[in-house]
């Protein structure tokens, strides 16, 4: 049963609320390597959906789950030793928080039913946000208030969203079940006004979910007040599904003919989620909100892919797969710099070469991968979406694209140089590093990197299959 | 019964004009517990000549309880809690949002017109109201201070999309998904749960997000 991949997750993180501590961690790290047990014969075809009319198995819906599984099961390896050195008000809160706010991004990648996507992302919001105000301190509510303030609108737009989708269904008197794979069979006969109108909707709510600019205020303060175990999976995990949103309504639009419009849509939003993420990353004064801006920017490079269409949306799907990889092991990283300083400001470290010098090659190899060299997987997405671009004669937006990243590399790379080698008078970290909090970081580069070097067959055709559904290819 | 329907989007646009230039909280909860029952009530006064079904009933009842008595009886336990009477210096002044809101009917009136191709006659009224609404909630979020006004902007933009939804729906369908946005009361509860249970009522001596304004770029 399909469901399973969502139940789990769900019954384990109701029961974990209410355990001690050490039962739960142990039940957090059994949870999530039976989720990705599951996810796996998911992904092998070996589960059939038991409500069909709710949920589905769609390729694009797979890479997800599969990927937010994936590190997952990393990031609950660091968070148990993360949680053990840190004070927190209430661990077993954190814990079962964690495990449903798995279950809710579980059913976003397998929801099919139009209602059922909307509600997962809502229920998304919901239990992300205990894990923001974990610290409780006077930022952590201000980024918690801001968090479900900002998002709570964005989630009542995307009903109005779905709401048009469905009124295009039913303006051309169709009578189908409303969920995005019978839609997608009628789509050329839905009113198409009404099915932009939803799509300008669906893109407002959930980009605000998912961090594109001019939404995205919430994100820096958002990823850099949670506690790192859980900006990392908000970063390389909720982004994505709900990016995956999204992506459901651009589907639907193609399907429809109508395409083109919901292609330039997402090409102004990318570009302006980057140019935006470029101007804000340069002064930065955390290096949490650095990240932060860079997954705006990553977040920017997907959607621009998948609008550009053709072999730029190979790319985008590449980079989703290499962004969730790098940005959470970047944020991993990030946990260990503010144990070792105790602080979120790049001027007050430095020296990480020596102090921490683990964690520096972690996050200067993160660095490294999310700027876009080899031999990481970003450099081929990001090459990908720019020779797509110009096959497809975008030269204007593609230079703006180049820009930008020029840019946010400088910026990038000035604050990372920094961190990294400048002097800095601490005799050694607060707290040092240790085996079960760097090996996640690495374990998830050099996924990153196997990835790029050798792309199982059964992964290459499931992204085939995901962006064949609007138009992209490999040799388009 | 025509009547009566144009009653309650009369009431419901009078309440919306009353929230943009109330400054007092509790007067301001107690007109939203007013649009709440006022709301609810018009998808069932619309339908009236039809056949009235079990299920629209307890939808109704349960829509009354929810935007009627729960939330705007958590409201009035938040606003008794954190000891504010008042609004003081929002973004944008009384007078100034007061206008605006004659501005948001204006262009709803004509937001209206363009869209009458798909739109039934009887409707337009009712659709005037709901884009007034929505747009209202929308611009009260942006432009008061205080956290429980902007919760109170939020209920208010929720009231206008399940107006829209009642304007527009054309069958069994879009009725549903509208009816899916009783959920969006739940993060309200949140938002409420979180002015009165956590700390913003002992981190601060006032429930002012301006204070929130320690991260920024």
């Amino acid at each position: 049963m399909l469901e399973f991949i969502i139940l789990l997750p769900l019954l384990a993180g109701i029961v974990a609320m209410f355990l001690p501590v050490k039962v739960g961690r142990g039940i957090l790290m059994v949870t999530a390597l039976l989720h990705l047990i599951l996810s796996l014969s998911g992904w092998l075809g070996k589960l059939a959906p038991a409500l069909p009319g709710y949920f589905s198995v769609t390729p694009e819906g797979l890479l997800v789950l599969l990927v937010t599984s994936f590190i997952f099961f990393l990031i609950s390896i660091y968070a148990v030793s993360y949680m053990s050195v840190t004070k927190l008000s209430s661990e077993p809160l954190y814990i079962g928080c964690t495990l449903l706010f798995l279950a809710s991004m579980s059913m976003v990648t397998l929801a099919d039913h139009i209602v059922v996507l909307w509600i997962a992302v809502e229920a998304t919001t919901l239990m992300s946000a205990p894990l923001i105000f974990l610290h409780r301190s006077k930022s952590a509510l201000e980024a918690t208030w801001k968090y479900v303030m900002i998002c709570s609108v964005g989630i009542a737009l995307a009903l109005l969203g779905c709401f048009f989708v469905v009124l295009s269904m039913n303006i051309a008197n169709l009578h189908v079940p409303i969920t995005f794979s019978s839609l997608g069979l009628v789509a050329t006969r839905l009113d198409p006004v009404w099915l932009k109108a939803g799509f300008i909707f669906l893109v407002i709510g959930y980009g605000t979910k998912m961090g594109l600019a001019p939404m995205h205020t919430w994100l820096p303060d958002a990823h850099s007040e949670a506690p790192s175990p859980a900006s990392a999976l908000l970063s390389g995990a909720l982004l994505n599904c709900a990016f995956l949103g999204v992506y459901r309504g651009h589907q639907l639009l193609y399907q429809a003919g109508i395409g083109d419009f919901s292609s330039s849509i997402l090409i102004g939003f990318g570009l302006l989620s980057m140019l935006i993420a470029a101007i804000f990353i340069f002064n930065q004064t955390g290096y949490k909100r650095m990240l932060a801006y860079s997954s705006i920017e990553n977040m920017g490079i997907i959607a621009f892919g998948v609008g550009i269409g053709g072999m730029a949306t190979y790319g985008a799907m590449l980079h989703l797969i290499h962004h969730s990889l790098i940005k959470s092991s970047l944020f991993l990283s990030s946990g260990n710099i503010l144990l070792g300083y105790g602080t979120k400001l790049i001027n007050k470290t430095g020296n990480m070469v020596n102090l921490l010098p683990r964690t520096c090659t972690a996050f200067f190899a993160g660095f490294v991968g999310i700027s876009g060299f080899p031999p990481f997987g970003i450099f081929v997405s990001e090459l990908l979406i720019i020779i797509g671009a110009f096959k497809q004669g975008r030269n204007i937006s593609v230079s703006i694209f180049i820009i930008a990243l020029i840019l946010i590399f400088v910026g990038v790379s000035r604050l990372v140089m920094k961190m990294s080698f400048a002097p800095n008078d601490m005799s050694k970290p607060l707290i040092s590093e240790n085996l079960a909090r760097t090996l996640p970081s690495y374990a998830l580069l050099l996924a990153s990197i196997t990835l790029c070097i050798w792309l199982p067959e059964s992964l290459y055709q499931t992204i085939l299959s995901a962006i064949a559904t609007i138009g992209g290819g490999v040799h388009g | 019964m025509i009547n009566l329907n144009d009653a309650l989007l009369a009431l419901t646009v009078l309440s919306v004009l009353f929230g943009l230039g109330s400054n007092r909280l509790m007067s301001l909860v107690k007109i939203m517990a007013c649009q709440g029952v006022v709301v609810s009530l018009i998808p069932f006064f619309r339908d009236y000549h039809h056949e009235i079904n079990v299920g629209a009933l307890i939808f109704l009842l349960v829509m009354l309880l929810i935007k009627g008595v729960l939330i705007p009886g958590f409201m009035y336990i938040a606003v008794k809690k954190v000891k504010i009477q008042r609004e003081i210096e929002p973004i944008i002044g009384y007078h100034a949002s007061l206008f605006m809101g004659l501005i948001f009917i204006l262009v709803s009136v004509f937001i209206a017109e363009k869209l009458h191709l798909s739109l039934p006659r009887d409707k337009v009224l009712l659709m005037i109201t709901a884009t007034t609404t929505l747009a209202a909630g929308l611009f009260l979020i942006m432009s008061r201070r205080k956290a429980i006004t902007q919760v109170i902007g939020y209920l208010m933009m929720e009231n206008g999309i399940y107006l829209v939804g009642t304007a527009l729906a054309h069958g069994a369908h879009t009725q549903f998904v509208v009816e899916f946005g009783v959920l969006l009361d739940l993060l309200v509860g949140v938002m409420i749960m979180g002015i009165i249970l956590h700390n913003i009522n002992s981190s601060y001596d006032d429930v002012d997000t301006a204070l929130l304004g320690q991260l920024k770029d």
